[in-house]
């Protein structure tokens, strides 16, 4: 078979600050959870490698770098995204409840082409947090989640890596559909690589 | 809501490309900056509009009308305020270097640069010749004016401001520039197309200025290289619109720690019993809800800001003139190139100030397929029919679907240096059709805030952040 294009798939994480989307980003490529919650400090994006079908592919996921907590994320952190990951604490109603908000704030901001069938993935995270604490059912999450055009669901803990690898398996495979439904503007030159020296790239630091 | 710190290092108003790239170096600095804007989008007067904002902002057109419906989705479209590109050798591209915010951004070259010689329907528009090979290809000059612009860009081309030997035997410290074009012959036309479309100066007054020779050969060569770097013209553009720098050192600082908030006004800038600043009262408007306000106050020492942001503390230098232009075609001479600047030299067209033309399209997904966005400025020189002023550049364009054209732009600039209250006030953004003034205002206010030099080269090298 040909050797195809090397493929890059943008991915970003919504959701409330302090529902863990940057612990979940971090367990997932870094295999690492820290206890000491910082409102999100120097997390940029990840990357990771993985293949999906037999075809390898470079995911980078977007940190929102605390620009969510006022509502102040520019269209230029959505541009060109390839999935949305929407993510919830399942011990925090609210967070729940402003799901819908994040899902429109993207579809406006990013106004994907064909807003019915892009990909998001929605997380219910912090389920080691045990029963007692829990405020939102798997069974409401599940309805809620099927109501929105059957959005993938995933109740998570990047504590205890539950689910996660699962659920960025999920993740990789939908934005590399929407990817390969996409492609368009193949007639213009490529970006021109602006860094002088040499090439900085695929630095996942 | 979260908790606003009780103090800050720096409080920043504007998210204009200045103001965020200070508060991205800042961030990274360590100091802990607060950044607000009162609009709920970044870029202040550096933004790019989509199409139905564009309509609403130059009110272009009748109440229950909507007119941007005929051009296809309002968010394929990215409408620069600001007419300018990012030379590819200048400041700018250093610190988007430097700083590593070329990770969220892509580049695409613009296509051309040309420059008009003469006036009306006997107009030649032509690429500027910016090598000693294409001088001698070019339409601008007869055949021995060709040699001696040949011989006069090899001089540029091998200048060194350290290497006396190199000089010619000029004193390029005290001579003018008039000097030098002297010294090879050149033809007023000829310098007309060096002075105004390679150094970019807007007017001749360069030209008579003991000492000015030097700055000038510089700002050639600053062309000439951005030139080689990649063949077509010695600008880059980003991709979605200048409205994406600001953004993307928005990013950098607030993943150093900057906190951001949109939306949100400035009731009130709080000064101490010494007259230095002592901190902000403002208030949060959260989106989508007209009701939820949040109020806050936080101190700090130090405030950062545009213009707008301090009525009374800033004057007009004067006032620019801004005509943005849609388009359903390329324009005509230029190749069909789908980008490009044009220069019209004022002595072309009698005037004082030059005439620009900064055109982009598609290619660098700023609107649909099939159209063109091209934007004509220029320094006001009169006090009313200022279309007429513009003319000349609109006359190049051809057909046009559809203009936007507000007021005079005043241009303002501050009226004190900041170190006695801590206020320090960005310029306007210039006439100028690059970056360079723009990145000149950072390191001046950095200066005059910090009390020291802005090196950027490096900046991030051993800085801990991510966990």
């Amino acid at each position: 078979m040909a050797s195809r294009k090397k493929v890059l798939l943008k991915v970003i994480i919504l959701g409330d600050s302090g529902v863990g989307k940057t612990s979940l980003m971090n367990q997932y490529v870094n295999k690492k959870f820290s206890t000491s919650y910082k409102a999100t400090i120097g997390a940029d994006f990840l990357t990771k490698e993985v293949t999906v079908d037999d075809r390898i592919v470079t995911l980078q996921l977007w940190d929102t770098a605390g620009q969510e907590r006022f509502q102040s994320l520019g269209v230029a952190f959505y541009r060109g995204a390839d999935c949305c990951v929407l993510v919830y604490d399942v011990n925090s109603s609210k967070s729940f409840e402003t799901l819908d908000s994040w899902r429109d704030e993207f579809l406006i901001q990013a106004s994907p082409r064909d807003p019915d069938s892009f990909p998001f993935v929605v997380l219910g995270n912090k389920v080691d947090m045990g029963e007692e604490r829990r405020m939102i059912t798997q069974k409401r999450a599940h309805t809620y989640c099927q109501q929105r055009g059957q959005m993938p669901y995933f109740e998570t803990s990047a504590k205890d890596n539950v689910n996660v690898e699962q659920a960025f398996e999920v993740i990789a495979r939908n934005a590399l559909l929407q990817e390969e439904s996409e492609e368009y503007g193949g007639d213009f030159s490529d970006p021109i690589n602006i860094n002088l020296d040499q090439d900085r790239e695929g630095c996942a630091c | 809501m979260d908790e606003i710190a009780p103090e800050y290092d720096v409080v920043v108003l504007g998210t204009g490309l200045t103001e965020c790239v200070l508060s991205g170096v800042l961030s990274v600095k360590g100091k802990k900056v607060l950044h607000i804007d009162r609009n709920d989008h970044y870029g202040g007067e550096s933004a790019s509009l989509n199409i139905e904002a564009l309509y609403k902002k130059y009110n272009n057109f009748q109440p229950g009308e909507e007119p941007w419906k005929k051009y296809g989705r309002v968010n394929d479209w990215n409408v620069d305020l600001v007419p300018k590109l990012l030379m590819a050798n200048g400041e700018l591209t250093n610190i988007l270097v430097s700083t590593d915010v070329t990770r969220y951004l892509e580049f695409r070259q613009i296509a051309g640069s040309f420059v008009q010689q003469g006036a009306g329907t006997r107009a030649t528009v032509a690429k500027v010749p910016s090598s000693a090979s294409e001088a001698l290809s070019s339409p601008l000059m007869g055949l021995f004016e060709k040699r001696r612009a040949k011989k006069f860009l090899e001089w540029a081309g091998s200048f060194d401001a350290n290497n006396p030997s190199s000089h010619q035997g000029l004193n390029l410290n005290q001579c003018t520039m008039k000097e030098v074009y002297d010294k090879f012959g050149l033809e007023a036309t000829t310098r007309d197309f060096i002075g105004h479309s390679m150094a970019l100066y807007q007017s001749d007054e360069y030209i008579n200025n003991p000492g000015q020779a030097k700055e000038t050969i510089e700002r050639i060569r600053l062309y000439a290289n951005s030139m080689a770097r990649y063949g077509k013209s010695p600008y880059i553009y980003p991709l979605y619109g200048l409205g994406e720098l600001p953004q993307g050192f928005a990013r950098l600082s607030a993943i150093y720690g900057g906190t951001y908030m949109l939306n949100t006004s400035v009731d009130d800038i709080l000064t101490g019993p010494d007259g230095r600043v002592s901190g902000i009262k403002a208030t949060m408007q959260e989106r989508g809800n007209d009701d939820a306000t949040m109020k806050f106050e936080t101190k700090t020492k130090m405030i950062l800001g545009d213009p707008s942001y301090f009525p009374g503390k800033t004057r007009i230098t004067g006032y620019l003139l801004k005509c943005i232009c849609i388009l359903n075609h390329p324009i005509d001479r230029t190749a069909d190139s789908d980008s490009l600047q044009l220069i019209i030299p004022q002595s072309q067209v009698a005037r004082k100030h030059d005439i620009y033309i900064a055109m982009v399209s598609a290619a660098h997904n700023v609107c649909p397929r099939g159209y063109y966005i091209a934007i004509v400025s220029t320094i006001a020189e009169s006090s009313a029919n200022h279309h007429l002023e513009l003319q000349p550049g609109l006359d190049r364009l051809g057909r046009i679907e559809e203009k936007f054209m507000g007021p005079p732009i005043p241009l303002y600039e501050p009226t004190g240096d900041g170190t006695k209250d801590g206020i320090f006030i960005s310029k306007s953004y210039d006439a100028t059709s690059h970056f360079e003034t723009t990145t000149d205002d950072v390191r001046d206010i950095y200066r005059r805030a910090m009390g020291e030099e802005l090196k950027v080269e490096g900046l991030r090298e051993g800085v801990e952040v991510a966990e």
